[in-house]
């Protein structure tokens, strides 16, 4: 279990959620905002990565390395960039529509449900 | 002989059978007006029918023996409850014979009558199928064998007679005289309900003690034999339900409080008039009193309040007729204080007497009502006393017909009305039932009833003397007081105000204020006037016949049923009922009084208007003296009534209108909505189109969210109980982990 420490892992995803956090908070273009979104996806996977690498088997010993360690954080990665592809699938589509209408995607502008 | 009392059935069954003939074919009977005779024929022959029925059954309920004249027709199952039947049956015995006998004869003869009063009129078997209703309504209420239907009855007279004051409904007044003639009746309803009920309450109570295997415990041969003996046990009982049987008495029968509606009846056809506010439904009273005195007769404290009830409102009413100058109002007056004085004798005990007076006023107050139509119909239907005179020389029959009823209700032997009255004055004289507070109420009414006699004698001799004798001053109408039809313009109306008196409570606007009533568009049904050159005519067969029938029985009737106790053995053979009374009191010469009351009444009244109209009572009212003003208004006692109960009662509605339905209801209701609305606006602002805030949002939420979640996870691994508070120190949860 040399090399990176598990803290290096979760310092680099702390650093990737939170600048996806605040690109989303203060950007105004949607694609860019959709960008954060997939920094902050990535550094959960990240986190789970190393979870997953550093969680300690509940299998009885002699079992094959692979095996050792838990495989249901990579599991959750796998689904979250699924989900995640098909997000930003949708997303697209949907700024694609209201470019069509609006000739602009300025998401401050955006504002039609005001209350 | 037998008789089958399933006839019975056919008599009110024929009144029905005239008003379902009328109502679904007498239009076409009628057509173009040629049918008026076969209409008017099929309106009359019923009734005569029903007469001629109800006669046959009287004589053969005289094959019975005194005290066992009680024959009950049954009928079918009505309300069938749990060990409780109320059959519709019907009842023949001597009271409901001798009421059968008054509705029918009398009803058939004004039937005869209106054929030819209403010979004119448009809507000729609207008004047939109400009075033909009204027959069978009434006939429900004496016959019906139990409280429930004469309760049914009660209600169906008091619509027939909404209907037919309110025949011309197109004149406002009219509608609303109809209006309070059904209101007024309304509140003597609710004493005549609760009243029925307590007694039922008590039946229920006492069931054990009737003789009631079938469940007909309310049915009048069950009921009646043993009501006296359950009640005598409990006083305050008896006079709860005697006094609130006499409230709904009260309101048909149109004494003091309750008598507002009797006199603004006279809106209605004079034949109406006749019918239903003199001679039958408003006797109703008098027979409930009767067929449930043994209640009555138990209850002194309630009888004393009935004998001065009746008393004040003989007088009151006799007093009020001084100031009228429309003669079926002089006539309505009279139809009050005579109804007075039949609650006088039903007061003093003298049940019977109180059916005498019914039996005898039915036949001369019926007979000056119509031949008051008949004056009517010969002066252009104007009402006004003032603008007769010297009708004798036009109207012969009517003239010598109404001399009888006249007499009679001034009460000059041996006319109808002496009998009766004197029998009332003697009863009340001679007997000490109505005590209260140790008061014999009976002794006092007694002497008012002699007074109220008197003052009967003059204002009757002030009707007739107006009507018959003096000059023809319908040649002298002054210009200022034109003469109206019955159904004339009512601005003009309004402005001359003094002029026509036909038109009720218009004054204290019942719905309506003056203004609307003089914008609302009106119909002329009479097109011609009353003036100089005005010819009065005799009227015709049919009309005239009625009223000599009737002023033969006003002649003789009284002392017919007078002679050999023959009403009152009838009514109430010897032993029947628990009080033993005195028919004639000791040391007071009553013939002779009551004789001195009619001939002196009648003497002042010539004294006063032999020469025709005094020059005080003439069209200009200004020149009246104050009493007569104060009469003619009923001594303020309708405008208090009106402006306390309309106006009264407005305000309350007024009152709870603004501050419980506005301020309350409407206000919670509106305060819900202003309340969600400003929740809704403080809320939006949260929503103002800022995705990026949106997202700080939730991620502050989120953060909030895990660090309690993470607080809580900690507390749990340390063992730490949750504290009631969330806000905990930070740097204690440093230390614990």
């Amino acid at each position: 279990m040399a090399g990176v420490p598990l803290v290096a892992y979760l310092a680099l995803g702390l650093f990737l959620f939170s600048v996806g956090v605040v690109g989303v908070i203060i950007r105004r273009n949607p694609i860019v905002i959709f960008m954060c979104i997939e920094l902050m996806l990535n550094a959960v996977n990240l986190t789970f990565l190393a979870f997953a690498k550093y969680m300690p088997s509940k299998l009885p010993t002699g079992t094959t390395p692979v095996a050792e360690a838990s495989m249901s954080g990579q599991v959750m990665v796998i689904f979250v960039m699924a989900v995640a592809a098909a997000e930003v699938a949708v997303g697209l589509g949907i700024i694609m529509a209201i470019f069509r209408l609006r000739k602009e995607i300025d998401i401050d502008e955006m504002n039609l449900l005001r209350g | 002989m037998s008789a089958n009392f399933g006839l019975i059935w056919i008599v009110i069954g024929l009144p029905v059978a005239g008003f379902l003939i009328q109502a679904l074919v007498g239009k076409h009977i009628v057509g173009d007006g040629s049918g008026k005779r076969l209409a008017g024929f099929l309106a009359v022959a019923p009734i005569a029918l029903a007469f001629g029925i109800a006669a046959y059954l009287t004589v053969a309920l005289t094959e019975f023996a005194p005290g066992a004249r009680e024959v009950v027709s049954p009928g079918w199952d009505w309300i069938n409850i749990a060990g409780l039947n109320v059959p519709f049956e019907l009842r023949v015995d001597p009271l409901t014979m001798l009421m059968t006998l008054i509705i029918t004869g009398v009803g058939a003869l004004i039937h005869l009558y209106a054929t030819g009063y209403m010979g004119e009129e448009k809507e000729y078997t609207r008004f047939f199928t109400y009075l033909n209703l009204f027959i069978a309504a009434m006939l429900i209420l004496v016959l019906g064998n139990n409280l429930v239907m004469l309760f049914i009855g009660w209600e169906g007279v008091g619509l027939c007679s909404y209907l037919l004051i309110g025949f011309w409904y197109k004149d406002l007044a009219n509608a609303k005289a109809a209006n309070k003639a059904f209101i007024v009746n309304r509140i003597g309803d609710w004493g005549l309900t609760l009243g029925i009920f307590l007694l039922f309450v008590v039946v229920a109570a006492n069931h054990q003690q009737f003789n009631a295997e079938d469940g007909r415990f309310l049915s009048y041969d069950v009921l009646l034999p043993t009501l006296g003996k359950v009640l005598a046990g409990m006083p305050a009982v008896t006079t709860a339900i005697a006094l609130l049987l006499f409230v709904g008495a009260c309101g048909k029968s149109a004494q003091f409080p309750l008598y507002l509606w009797l006199p603004d009846a006279m809106a209605g056809p004079t034949p109406v008039s006749a019918l239903i506010h003199a001679a039958t439904m408003v006797t109703a009273g008098v027979f409930l009193l009767n067929r449930l005195y043994v209640v009555f007769e138990l209850s002194p404290i309630a009888s004393a309040i009935i004998a001065c009830t009746g008393a004040f409102t003989a007088l009151f009413a006799a007093l009020v007729a001084f100031g009228q100058t429309d003669i079926k109002k002089v006539l309505a007056y009279s139809t009050v204080s005579q109804l007075g004085f039949m609650f006088i004798a039903c007061g003093a005990g003298a049940y019977w007497v109180g059916m005498f007076h019914v039996t005898t006023h039915a036949f001369f107050k019926a007979l000056l009502f119509l031949g008051s139509g008949a004056v009517i119909h010969a002066m252009a239907h104007n009402q006004d006393m003032r603008n007769y005179g010297n009708l004798r020389k036009y109207l012969p029959i009517t003239f010598i017909t109404m001399m009888v009823g006249y007499l009679a209700i001034a009460g000059i032997p041996p006319l109808a009305g002496f009998w009766s009255k004197e029998g009332i004055l003697g009863y009340a004289l001679a007997n000490n039932h109505a005590m209260a507070a140790n008061v014999n109420f009976s002794y006092i009414v007694g002497w008012v009833g002699l007074g109220v006699a008197l003052l009967t004698a003059f204002y009757m001799t002030r009707m007739t003397w107006l009507t018959f004798f003096g000059p023809e001053r319908w040649k002298q109408i002054p210009a200022h007081a034109t003469a109206h039809g019955e159904h004339e313009d009512h601005a003009e109306h309004a402005h001359q105000g003094h002029h026509h008196e036909d038109h009720g409570p218009d004054k204290h606007g019942f719905f309506f204020s003056d203004e609307e009533m003089a914008a609302m568009p009106h119909e002329h049904e009479h097109h011609h006037d009353l003036d100089e050159s005005h010819k009065p005519k005799e009227v015709s067969f049919s009309m005239w016949f009625p009223l000599a029938v009737l002023a033969i029985l006003s002649f003789g009737g009284g002392w017919v049923l007078h002679n050999g106790n023959l009403l009152e053995h009838w009514l109430y053979p010897p032993g029947t009922m628990a009080l033993n009374l005195e028919a004639h009191p000791h040391g007071i010469p009553l013939m002779a009084l009551s004789l001195v009351a009619a001939v002196g009444g009648i003497l002042a009244g010539l004294f006063v208007y032999w020469k025709g109209l005094p020059a005080k009572e003439g069209w200009d009212e200004s020149k009246w003296n104050p009493f007569r003003r104060a009469a003619k208004e009923q001594f303020g006692y309708d405008a208090a009534m009106v402006s306390a109960s309309v106006d009264g009662g407005r305000d309350v509605g007024l009152a709870f209108w603004r501050g419980a339905d506005t301020a309350v209801v409407d206000g919670a209701v509106n305060g819900v909505a202003a309340g969600a609305g400003w929740l809704g606006a403080s809320l939006g602002k949260f929503q103002n189109g800022f995705i990026r805030q949106y997202a700080l949002i939730m991620l502050l939420g989120i953060v909030g969210l895990l660090g309690m979640i993470g607080l809580s996870f900690g507390r749990l691994a340390n063992g730490v109980p949750t504290p009631p508070t969330v806000s905990l120190p930070p740097q204690t949860m440093e230390g614990q982990r």
